[in-house]
């Protein structure tokens, strides 16, 4: 007894030095480091060491102090009644732990100012064993703190208490000593208000690690090593055990420490998301094997001789203990549930074993086996494997209903930089390999340039019909995917005027684009008078040459193709030598472009003949011109 | 008549001197141009390249003092008045033939017979 007590005293002694030394080394690195992020990892391992410390301190008290009540009252340690069974042991795992955060809409919209970051990261604590996950950086991008890591527990009760905590620094003053005149410029940068006085202040404190409270009080105080450095602060916490413990993801609710004056102040929004998985052993290893004889059948008299595995919720008989090493489909597979009933009845008397009736309910009907072991003592054995089951499946609860899957941490943990953990909001990424999408990307942004381009383009033919002249709105073109249709009048007129295929509708953005081309097109005031004279010159290109639209998408990007990337070339075909007047276009992009490109270049044309001889005025020349002039479709001529 | 970037632009050239005819307050030559490094150049009817974003005369007028020069239509103009013609965009060209107080334009351009021309004479010898 006392030489198991020692065993473990000199074990828990050992992991002590052990963390000692890590302490001691994480504390020079601290001191020797210059980068940030080295600081800031440094100082994690610190108060992880340090936790560590604690943990084992208050465990060897605890264990010191039951050794000195053992020795005084004198309790039997070996399992006697129920009362005294204690339940088997189990791995407990959490992972995919993600706090959600909860910026305030100001902050996190906004653009400019200084991009305020915390270093986080979480203490994980159960039983004797505290693991902490890896550290994220969290700014106002981020809408919530992810960790991606697994913490398996190895050994924990039913009764286990899972203490999450959560610590976070700020990261944003600079903590290395040896950059004074750093410090010194940040310190005259940030005006010495209020908050820069807390935030020196707060940094200026000790840093408070948090007592790791393990049942029993940490009596033992260990001086904590000052060492300058980024120190990390406790945020929030929490205490998960049995009853959260369920295969899927749960939602717990976090206890916030702090406030927001603190530096490693972040808005959480009071809640954790992870999935508590566990597996006691009772699951998941063998808790008894050996041979018995099972009744098969309806004869009463026929024993078959099996080897039987106790293992989860079932009784598995093997023909051969060989057979269950080589996974072969056991023969008989008796369910041992919270329902089962289990009896041992007294056989005859000539023979010496009692029987082990086992009773279950399957479906409606109930279903008894009769088993028999070789000796007294096999079966007061198997009796007692299967009530420390039954203690086990009560203690265990609902992780004894089926096996929950714990996915160990590959120990090949590469490590990974994680770049910047995108946020909801900016990683809405739209899958690029999609080629439709690429092309409505391109046909976009090319008909924004065009429109952008054709602010001042020429108006198409047949608006000369159209009398007023409404006034002109700018297209706002900040947004790639947001197509302000300016509010005109005639958009609707313009709409009827055009032949529209319903093509048009598969690409709204595009439609709309059109009409804004249009619509914008139409705007400028002294443009129609020209263009009417414009228009009565050519008769060749009249409205009915319009191409009706059959077009697809593909026909689209073609034309865009064709057209090119680089600039902006008309879809005009080059009209043959002498002849300079433009052909109807061969492949419409759309409706109002073909049109404006044809009366602009019959506008150029019939610019350039009546600028011949007889100048019209200056004001609608330079008009005419810088409209002409900023239309990319054409080819300018002037004449000089 | 194509151009390699960083290469320096050979051309067997013409001069034409323009005289410029007086109309009441404005000067005219009698000819159009097109092109230009802002333009669209494979809409050129003139150009062997499409690519080349230089100053071609699209049109001459009947009559004109360009037509007396002996400028043609779908010459590529080179230089106006030592100006350099072949990387300018289409209004700084047009800026560069109107200028008020110039009364004459000599022009270096240059088309296709001339090069063929050449071509013949030095493949005589």
């Amino acid at each position: 007894m006392s030489n198991k007590n020692n065993q473990r005293d000199s074990d828990i002694q050992k992991k002590i030095d052990y963390e000692i030394r890590m302490r001691e080394g994480a504390c020079k690195l601290l001191a020797a480091c210059s980068q940030r992020d080295q600081a800031l990892e440094a100082s994690k391992s610190l108060l992880t060491c340090n936790a560590r410390i604690m943990a084992y301190m208050s465990e060897l008290q605890r264990m010191k102090e039951a050794q000195v009540m053992q020795r005084v009252t004198r309790s039997s340690s070996d399992a006697g009644p129920m009362d005294d069974r204690s339940p088997c042991k189990g791995k407990v795992a959490i992972s995919d732990l993600r706090i959600p955060l909860m910026w305030k809409d100001t902050e996190y919209f906004k653009n400019k100012g200084e991009l305020h970051r915390c270093a986080v990261f979480c203490l994980l604590q159960l039983g004797g064993e505290i693991f902490d996950t890896d550290m994220v950086m969290v700014d106002r991008t981020l809408t919530d703190i992810c960790f991606d890591n697994t913490i398996v527990f190895n050994e924990a009760g039913p009764g286990f208490e899972l203490r999450v905590e959560l610590y976070s620094c700020c990261s944003e003053e600079d903590y290395s000593a040896g950059s004074t005149p750093r410090k010194l410029a940040s310190k005259l940068s940030s005006s010495l208000g209020r908050s820069a006085g807390k935030k020196m202040r707060a940094t200026m404190e000790p840093g408070a690690y948090s007592p790791t409270s393990n049942g029993g009080g940490a009596t033992i105080l260990l001086p904590v090593p000052s060492v300058p450095g980024p120190k990390y602060h406790p945020l929030a916490h929490t205490t998960l055990n049995l009853s959260h413990v369920q295969d899927s993801f749960r939602t717990h609710d976090l206890t916030i420490t702090g406030n927001e004056e603190c530096s490693y102040w972040l808005p959480l929004y009071g809640s954790v998301c992870c999935r508590v998985a566990a597996q006691p052993h009772c699951m998941t290893q063998q808790m008894m094997s050996g041979c018995l004889r099972v009744k098969l059948g309806g004869e009463p008299q026929g024993w078959t001789n099996v080897y039987g595995v106790l293992k989860g919720t079932n009784l598995f008989c093997y023909h051969q203990k060989e057979d269950m090493e080589a996974n072969v489909e056991p023969v008989l597979t008796i369910g041992i549930n919270k329902e089962t009933r289990i009896r041992a009845a007294e056989k005859d008397t000539h023979s010496k074993a009692q029987n082990i009736c086992i009773t279950n309910q399957y479906g409606g009907e109930e279903v008894t086996h009769t088993l028999t072991a070789d000796s007294r003592e096999d079966t007061q054995g198997w009796m007692e494997a299967f009530w420390q089951q039954f203690y086990d499946m009560s203690q265990w609860r609902q992780c004894c209903d089926d096996l929950m899957k714990i996915e160990l941490p590959s120990p090949r943990k590469p490590a990974i930089v994680t770049p910047k953990q995108g946020s909801l909001y900016h990683e809405m990424v739209i899958d690029t390999s999609d080629d439709i999408g690429r092309v409505t990307d391109i046909l976009t942004r090319r008909i924004e340039e065009f429109e952008l381009r054709a602010q001042l383009s020429a108006q198409p033919h047949w608006m000369s019909s159209f009398e007023e002249q409404p006034p002109r709105t700018p297209i706002n073109h900040q947004h790639h995917r947001i197509v302000h249709l300016p509010p005109h009048s005639p958009s609707p007129r313009l709409h009827s005027c055009q032949p529209r295929s319903p093509q048009c509708h598969r690409t709204p953005g595009i439609l709309s684009s059109n009409a804004s081309l249009t619509s914008e097109s139409e705007s400028p005031a002294s443009a129609s008078p020209y263009f009417r004279q414009a228009w009565s010159h050519d008769t060749s290109c009249s409205s009915s040459h319009i191409r009706p639209r059959t077009l697809s998408l593909d026909a689209k990007l073609s034309t865009l193709r064709g057209r090119g990337y680089g600039g902006f070339q008309c879809t005009c075909q080059p009209p043959s030598n002498g002849s300079l007047s433009p052909q109807p276009t061969q492949t419409a992009l759309s409706c109002s472009s073909s049109t404006s490109s044809n009366s602009s270049s019959e506008g150029s044309n019939s610019q350039e003949s009546e600028l011949g001889f007889s100048r019209p005025s200056s004001s609608r020349r330079s008009l005419r011109i810088l409209r002409a002039k900023l239309d990319p479709r054409n080819w300018l001529q002037n004449q000089v | 008549m194509s151009y390699i970037p960083g290469q320096p632009v050979t051309a067997v050239v013409q001069q034409i001197e323009i005289q410029k005819l007086r109309d009441g307050v404005n000067l005219i030559l009698g000819f159009s141009i097109g092109g230009g490094i802002d333009q669209d150049s494979s809409q050129n009817p003139f150009s062997e390249d499409k690519s080349d974003k230089g100053i071609y005369v699209t049109r001459v007028s009947k009559g004109s003092p360009a037509e007396v020069a002996g400028l043609r239509m779908g010459d590529k103009i080179m230089q106006v008045n030592g100006w350099d013609m072949t990387m300018v965009t289409h209004d700084q060209a047009r800026k560069r033939l109107t200028k008020k107080n110039e009364d004459v334009v000599r022009l270096l351009v240059t088309r296709k017979s001339l090069e063929e021309a050449v071509r013949q004479s030095t493949m005589q010898h």
